[in-house]
């Protein structure tokens, strides 16, 4: 019943399995994301999350299994070619220039352009729409990265972002570096980006972040699928004891967890 | 094996695989040069000979094996060694001062002392990249060494016999071998203890391979790094003495180019550049080697020349040996494929890997190298608030990174006037200074490029000399036209950046050595075309290049009426018009392109940049080539100029161009720099030679002062950029100030 009344999913990733020499990264992993959807990906360290990220845009490639974003199968050489289909990430740090200012890292590397030269005008006023949109308040777009709070390079990391128009948009710890204020905010945002439809994966360690604003949340463990659960349907009790104790073999889906 | 056997028997510390394949190779070498030339190397005289010259690079090499090992660099030992020896003659000969022996000797310790601590503290403490802080340091104790003797020896044998304890540190002993081969063993002992066996040396170990980690883990990293400076400056010091003890006098020439030999030797003694590999007896072993490659160059090699007399043929014994000044070539070259031996051999274990797979076995496992990037300086300043958005009016201007630069032209032009009224306001003064201006000018246009993209070109002086020899070469030996001559001059200077480049960006070294070795190749290829032979004298076609615009009209036998047209042409030189031409099309690049704006992302955060798929190795490689055509351009333009080719052509220059990128609002960690506060910058640094050179009512500063001064600059310039525009000093003792002021009143409230 539940499953006629959701869209088609964004993103679909199936038996995923990557191994770096030794060592089994990923055995057999699934994940979903459905569109206008916050995914809350947790687990304790090298369970996988970061790993699960990079191969969905194609920093990592995977050993096997597949991924299908809007239906159809996939596969990213580098994240340039995930960014066409509309997969954006926000890496920890913001990977932003210091040194120049909010328009000119918006448009890094795709500046508008007349002729020869950079088109000022243009950058800056479609920086100035995006940052609207976000309704994040960055005090001018000409002011330098450098000198902006770390809050708010994280709102121009994000604005650089949704300026590609993407689907679906992952969030590597976003709130690690935040301060409270700063993470109401970014929380505040995610939101906003939802009502536009876009989905979102957000890897955190603070699970009460994910319980504020995620829809679903997912547990790696060891490279494995130990559970997947509506926010609704749970709290961070269970969400912490199937971290902590979750095995594949109990493995629950969130509409499973639901049924019951 | 058991666990216990191989905790009971400890890898060695001191020497390792490296040093005897070091050993063996030079045994090998010097076989073959005994073989070769029998007369220079088979008698044990020549070997005493070598084992003596070694020494005094040796003990440098020792000290240096500790600044490199803590992922710093020592470019001032060449000079220190120079130095101390001049500062010991000015104090000790008879003509001087005439001090007793052992106040000259504590003199020059307490010397170097303080040369180690400048270093260490402008390192540590004020920030400044390693090579930018040693190169100044360099060229201040040359200006020094040239300004103590004014370029003239100083001799003092006489007064040397009354002190025999200390002069025959210098001589050969009873034994039969010299002294200072005694002193190398003794110090190189000390530094190899130091190094692998104390707490000393395994702070230093950790210090340069995660310099974040040492200082968690509570080593205090500054003192360290300090200490390794004092450690080289003391060992140059100590060098320094010990060629005073044996020469018994000094020139001005001692110790040119001395750390390049040194750092070459450490290098291939197995340290690596990027900081926590290293061992006292591998920069030793790699010290005899330079040294021995040194002495095969210089001597040169036995040949037989055949020479026709009358009708017969007469086989003649000859020596091929190679012109002053070419020996750097392969010095230079031997400093850049070390570099390149340890990040591409030795950890990508090929010797071990390749003897695996000749036994058919699986290859050993690879080290984790993550961990240890292969990057130039790429370390930001703090950061700034923003001060140029809430400004207005002058503010606006004053918080521009270039007006510095703008208000010290003006500055420096009216003291000018000031001083001299009756002269400075002449035009041939005015143009003079003009020229001057525009050879700087060029080699900064491209210079901006490559310090905004996040690297440094340090070879830009010895690429126009380069430029300009290869040129004058064709001009005058090999009776090229002028066309052609310019296109080899183009193609020789291209070739050096097209190197930089490959070596920057493909092999990924840091620029500053990558461009350090072709500092020496470029000067060295340029002094052995000049070799024993004044290039002056060819077609005036050429020269046109350098000539002011009414004599090219005059030239070509078109005579401008009199009036305004012909005043301007008759001041104003075409090399000026193309500089101004191609300040212009590179100031609009930079500014209103996307290529410029991808120089700045790549300099501003370079894994941001490739994230954004900028293609970051193009933009360093083509501003590094850029970089070499402006300072190719400017060096063919010199030679007609002059109507000659001067060995010493574009010498300091690369640090005048540094200080006005820098001055003009550039920063040396990249990201920063615009057109016009380079051109700006170049106006600055032009101004203050050309004041320095006044004469002013009948007192001028002499020439050799002018160096210490225009380093003594450079660093001013980069410590204001780190510390004013970075760190934001001043708005931050302001906030404090403001702070306390408020606190003060409310308690008399």
């Amino acid at each position: 019943m539940l499953d006629a009344a959701r869209p088609a999913p964004i993103v679909e990733m199936r038996g995923i399995e990557k191994a770096f020499g030794a060592v089994q990264a990923l055995r057999n992993v699934d994940l979903v994301l459905y569109p206008g959807e916050i995914l809350g990906l947790v687990g304790d360290n090298s369970a996988g999350k970061s790993t699960l990220m990079k191969i969905l845009t194609g920093a990592y490639q995977r050993d096997a299994g597949q991924v299908f974003v809007a239906g159809q199968p996939v596969h990213f050489r580098s994240p340039h070619e995930s960014r066409d289909v509309g997969i954006e990430m926000i890496y920890q740090d913001f990977a932003l220039c210091g040194n120049m200012d909010v328009g000119q890292n918006i448009f890094l590397g795709r500046w508008p352009r007349r002729g020869f030269f950079i088109n000022r005008r243009k950058m800056y006023a479609e920086a100035d729409t995006v940052l609207k949109r976000l309704k994040v308040d960055v005090n001018s777009v000409f002011q330098k990265v450098e000198s902006l709070s770390g809050g708010r390079q994280q709102s121009v990391a994000i604005a650089r972002a949704i300026s590609f128009e993407p689907r679906v948009v992952i969030l590597d710890e976003p709130t690690a570096n935040l301060s409270v204020m700063a993470t109401e905010r970014l929380l505040e945002t995610m939101l906003e980006l939802k009502k536009q439809g876009v989905a979102q994966i957000i890897i955190s360690h603070r699970l009460i972040d994910i319980f504020a604003v995620g829809d679903r949340v997912m547990v790696l463990k060891r490279g494995e699928n130990v559970g997947d659960r509506f926010v609704k349907d749970t709290d961070d009790r269970e969400v912490l004891e199937i971290i902590v104790s979750g095995t594949r073999e109990n493995a629950q889906t969130a509409d499973e967890a639901r049924a019951i | 094996m058991t666990d216990e056997a191989s905790v009971r028997r400890l890898p060695s510390q001191l020497v390792g695989g490296w040093e005897t394949g070091l050993l063996i190779l030079l045994v090998l070498l010097y076989l073959g040069g005994a073989f070769v030339n029998p007369a220079f190397f088979g008698s044990t005289e020549a070997f005493h000979a070598l084992l003596r010259d070694s020494s005094r690079v040796g003990i440098i090499a020792v000290g240096m094996t500790f600044v490199i090992v803590n992922k710093d660099l020592d470019l001032s030992v060449g000079s220190t060694y120079g130095l101390v020896a001049v500062v010991f003659a000015r104090l000790f000969a008879p003509s001087f001062l005439d001090l007793g022996i052992v106040t000259s000797v504590v003199l020059c310790l307490l010397l170097g002392t303080v040369i180690g601590l400048i270093n260490g503290v402008l390192v540590t403490i004020l920030k400044v990249p390693a090579f930018i802080a040693t190169l100044t340091i360099l060229f201040i104790g040359r200006g020094f060494v040239l300004a103590l003797t004014h370029g003239q020896s100083i001799y003092y044998p006489a007064k040397a016999t009354e002190h025999p304890l200390f002069f025959h540190l210098g001589e050969t002993n009873l034994l039969g071998f010299n002294n200072q081969i005694v002193i190398f063993a003794v110090v190189a002992m000390v530094g190899a203890y130091v190094l692998a066996k104390t707490r000393w040396g395994y702070e230093t170990f950790a210090t340069g391979g995660n310099i974040q980690a040492a200082a968690y883990a509570g080593i205090p990293t500054n003192w360290v790094r300090i200490r390794a400076y004092l450690i080289s400056s003391l060992c140059a010091a100590l060098a320094g003495l010990m060629s005073a003890a044996q020469d018994k006098g000094v020139t001005p020439l001692y110790g040119v180019s001395g750390e390049l030999t040194v750092i070459a030797a450490v290098i291939i003694g197995g340290a690596s550049i990027l900081g926590g590999r290293g061992r006292v007896a591998g920069s030793c072993l790699g010290a005899l080697l330079v040294v021995l490659l040194d002495k095969v160059l210089r001597e040169g090699w036995p040949i037989t020349r055949i020479i026709k007399i009358g009708n017969e043929e007469v086989a003649v014994n000859a020596v091929f040996s190679l012109p002053v000044g070419a020996v750097p070539v392969f010095l230079g070259l031997l400093l850049i494929l070390a570099v390149l031996i340890e990040p591409y051999l030795i950890r990508r274990q090929v010797a071990a890997r390749l003897w695996a797979w000749l036994r058919g076995r699986p290859p050993p496992p690879a080290y984790e190298i993550g961990g240890i990037a292969i990057e130039s300086v790429q370390t930001k300043g703090a950061m700034t608030t923003d001060i140029a958005l809430s400004a207005t009016g002058l503010g606006t201007f004053l918080a521009r990174r270039d007006a510095l630069a703008i208000i010290l032209t003006v500055v420096l032009w009216l003291t000018g006037l000031a001083l001299r009224p009756d002269y400075w306001w002449n035009l041939s003064n005015s143009f003079a200074i003009l020229l001057n201006y525009t050879e700087l000018a060029l080699i900064t246009i491209g210079l901006t490029y490559v310090i905004a993209a996040g690297d440094i070109d340090l070879s830009v002086g010895a690429v126009l000399a380069l430029a300009g020899s290869t040129a004058a070469y064709f001009l005058k030996v090999l009776g090229a036209d002028p066309a052609t001559a310019v296109a080899m001059g183009l193609l020789a200077g291209m070739a050096a950046g097209l190197v930089n480049a490959i070596v920057t960006v493909g092999f990924k070294l840091p620029a500053f050595i990558a461009t350090l070795g072709m500092f020496y190749i470029a000067r060295g290829l340029a002094a052995w075309f000049v070799a024993g032979q004044q290039l002056t004298g060819w077609p005036e076609g050429y020269n046109l290049l350098g000539r002011k615009v009414n004599d090219i009209l005059l030239h070509y036998r078109i005579s401008l009426p009199d009036g305004l047209l012909r005043s301007v042409a008759e001041v104003v030189s075409v090399q000026t018009i193309w500089m101004l031409l191609v300040a212009l099309v590179a100031g609009i690049v930079l500014a209103y392109t996307p290529f410029g704006q991808k120089v700045y992302a790549t300099g501003g955060n370079v894994r941001a940049a490739a994230y954004a798929g900028i293609n970051t190795n193009r933009v360093r490689f083509l501003s590094l080539i850029l970089a070499a055509l402006c300072a190719t351009m400017a060096g063919i333009i010199n030679v007609a100029y002059f109507r000659s080719f001067n060995p010493v052509a574009g010498q300091f220059r690369e640090l005048d161009a540094i200080a006005a990128v820098i001055i003009g609002g550039g920063s040396i960690f990249g990201g920063y720099g615009t057109m016009i506060g380079a051109l700006a910058g170049a106006a600055v640094i032009t101004l203050v030679r050309a004041l320095l050179q006044l004469n002013v009512q009948g007192f001028a500063m002499p020439q050799h002062w002018i160096n210490v001064f225009i380093g003594l600059i450079l660093i001013v310039a980069v410590l204001i950029d780190i510390w004013v525009r970075e760190v934001n000093l001043f708005g931050r003792l302001r906030a404090k100030l403001a702070r306390r002021a408020p606190a003060t009143d409310t308690t008399h409230a």
